[in-house]
């Protein structure tokens, strides 16, 4: 592990990109000094806040802290699909689902511990790539309630009930929130080593222990990518249409 | 066959449709004229229920639409719209879209619509306007409505095309079918329509027989 010394050796390379900033005249130093204070001063609060976490917060703790993990996503993939209806609740329940189903089964099946160090770092990762999920799937689904309203209007007027005029489109934006986690699944180690991973491997884990975990996480994101998305788009979808099953008229974004 | 009782639509402060009462007669192709803004397309998205009144009702053989099952009106109002939308890859999956259509249902739908002949493996994505215009028509019938909801069909089309969309219209009309079509064409109005209704910021202006419509014969 790097001594404090090591960490204040690696400002050197800030000052290596400020250099380039200035030299090519980018325009950008002001960003670079303040990306790297405020990178500084997040990671140190956050870290002193994980050491009072783990010492003393215990298993009810953890989960208070992944429950404010999963409002603060829900706030952020609602406020990304502005102009659908209900967008912040449904971001709030898709990841929350998403997050409890993955996480839970890991848990019941003991494949992880419940203990504060282990529960907060897998809990952000499961929370992010839910609220990923999420937010491609709400964003998707408002463009195809507006650019396919003609197709979906025709399916409607065939008799088509809300869901079955509007499944293309959905299934469309599924598969474009998934295909990216399907990519990294099927891509990992042979691109880049992934965080989990290189994390466990720079504390001295053997590899195939790391690769254990890392199994795992891959696996776990997926289902937490799976699960939310398609809640989101489920919810969604219902908030589309009226009660009278017409295609709602979304306001401007 | 359809009737409007005192329909207005309001959205936020503009009145779309004002207290509006019109019978639409069955057998018949009435079309709704009037100029842009008038509040045409919105009267015909009434009738299929892609829109609900503010007011006023809507029937249907003299039930009210809102009594009725909105899935089940849509089958028995059929929808063409005013640009071809194909929701098939293949004539025959997009003459499947609303209902299972078998290759000898499909051949007939097809010569009805105008279009005898056509290959029903062939992929929608070459088909020219006129000819996807058809198609809608012929999916359109493949659910056997009661009532045929044209919006402007043939703007979006040449003139050799609408004519034959119109050829087609009028001989469904001639077999029974009603039809009601919005366009803003008058001589399209005057060539189709046994009656018209003449809509102007929202209201009603005149109703009746083509042949002695004053709005027709002005222009």
């Amino acid at each position: 592990m790097p001594s404090w010394l090591g960490v204040g050796t690696s400002v050197l390379l800030v000052g290596l990109c400020l250099a380039v900033v200035v030299r090519e005249q980018l325009g950008l130093a002001r960003d670079v000094v303040v990306a790297a204070v405020r990178a500084a001063v997040q990671l140190v609060a956050v870290g002193a806040v994980l050491g009072v976490l783990f010492a003393r917060a215990g298993a009810p703790g953890s989960v208070l802290w992944v429950g404010g993990m999963v409002l603060v996503a829900g706030r952020v993939a609602g406020g990304r699909a502005a102009g659908l209806p209900h967008a912040q609740r449904t971001a709030t329940v898709a990841v929350a689902v998403g997050v409890v189903v993955t996480l839970g089964l890991l848990v019941v099946a003991r494949v992880v511990d419940v203990e504060p160090r282990v529960v907060v770092p897998i809990g952000g990762m499961v929370v992010s790539a839910a609220l990923r999920g999420t937010t491609v799937v709400l964003r998707r689904l408002r463009e195809e309630a507006v650019s396919a309203r003609p197709q979906v209007e025709a399916r409607l007027a065939l008799g088509l009930t809300a869901s079955e005029a509007f499944a293309p489109h959905r299934r469309l934006a599924l598969r474009t929130a998934l295909v990216t986690d399907i990519d990294a699944v099927r891509t990992v180690g042979l691109i880049s080593l992934p965080g989990a991973m290189t994390g466990l491997l720079l504390a001295g884990v053997p590899p195939l222990t790391a690769i254990r975990f890392q199994v795992v996480v891959m696996f776990m994101l997926l289902g937490a990518v799976s699960v939310a998305a398609v809640v989101a788009a489920r919810l969604a979808e219902a908030d589309l249409f009226d009660e009278h099953a017409a295609l709602r008229r979304l306001e401007p974004v | 066959m359809l009737a409007l009782e005192a329909v207005s639509v309001v959205r936020g402060e503009a009145v779309l449709l004002d207290a509006v009462t019109a019978q639409l007669t069955a057998g018949r192709c009435t079309a709704v004229v009037g100029p842009s803004g008038a509040g045409k397309s919105t009267l015909l998205r009434l009738l299929d229920r892609l829109e609900e009144p503010t007011s006023g009702t809507v029937l249907l053989r003299g039930r009210p639409l809102r009594e009725l099952d909105v899935h089940d009106v849509r089958r028995r109002v059929g929808l063409v719209q005013q640009a071809p939308v194909l929701l098939g890859a293949t004539v025959l999956e997009d003459l499947s879209t609303g209902t299972a259509v078998d290759a000898h249902e499909a051949a007939s739908l097809l010569e009805r619509a105008g279009l005898p002949g056509m290959a029903l493996d062939r992929t929608t994505t070459g088909l020219s306007g006129g000819e996807a215009q058809r198609l809608c028509l012929a999916r359109a019938l493949a659910v056997r409505p009661e009532v045929l909801l044209l919006d402007e069909p043939t703007s979006a089309l040449d003139a050799v095309a609408t004519a034959d969309v119109e050829r087609v219209v009028a001989a469904l009309v001639a077999d029974g079918l009603t039809a009601v079509l919005v366009t803003h064409d008058l001589a399209q109005a005057a060539r189709l329509a046994d009656d018209v209704l003449v809509l102007e910021r929202g209201r009603l202006v005149e109703a009746g027989p083509a042949a002695r419509s004053g709005y027709l014969a002005r222009a």
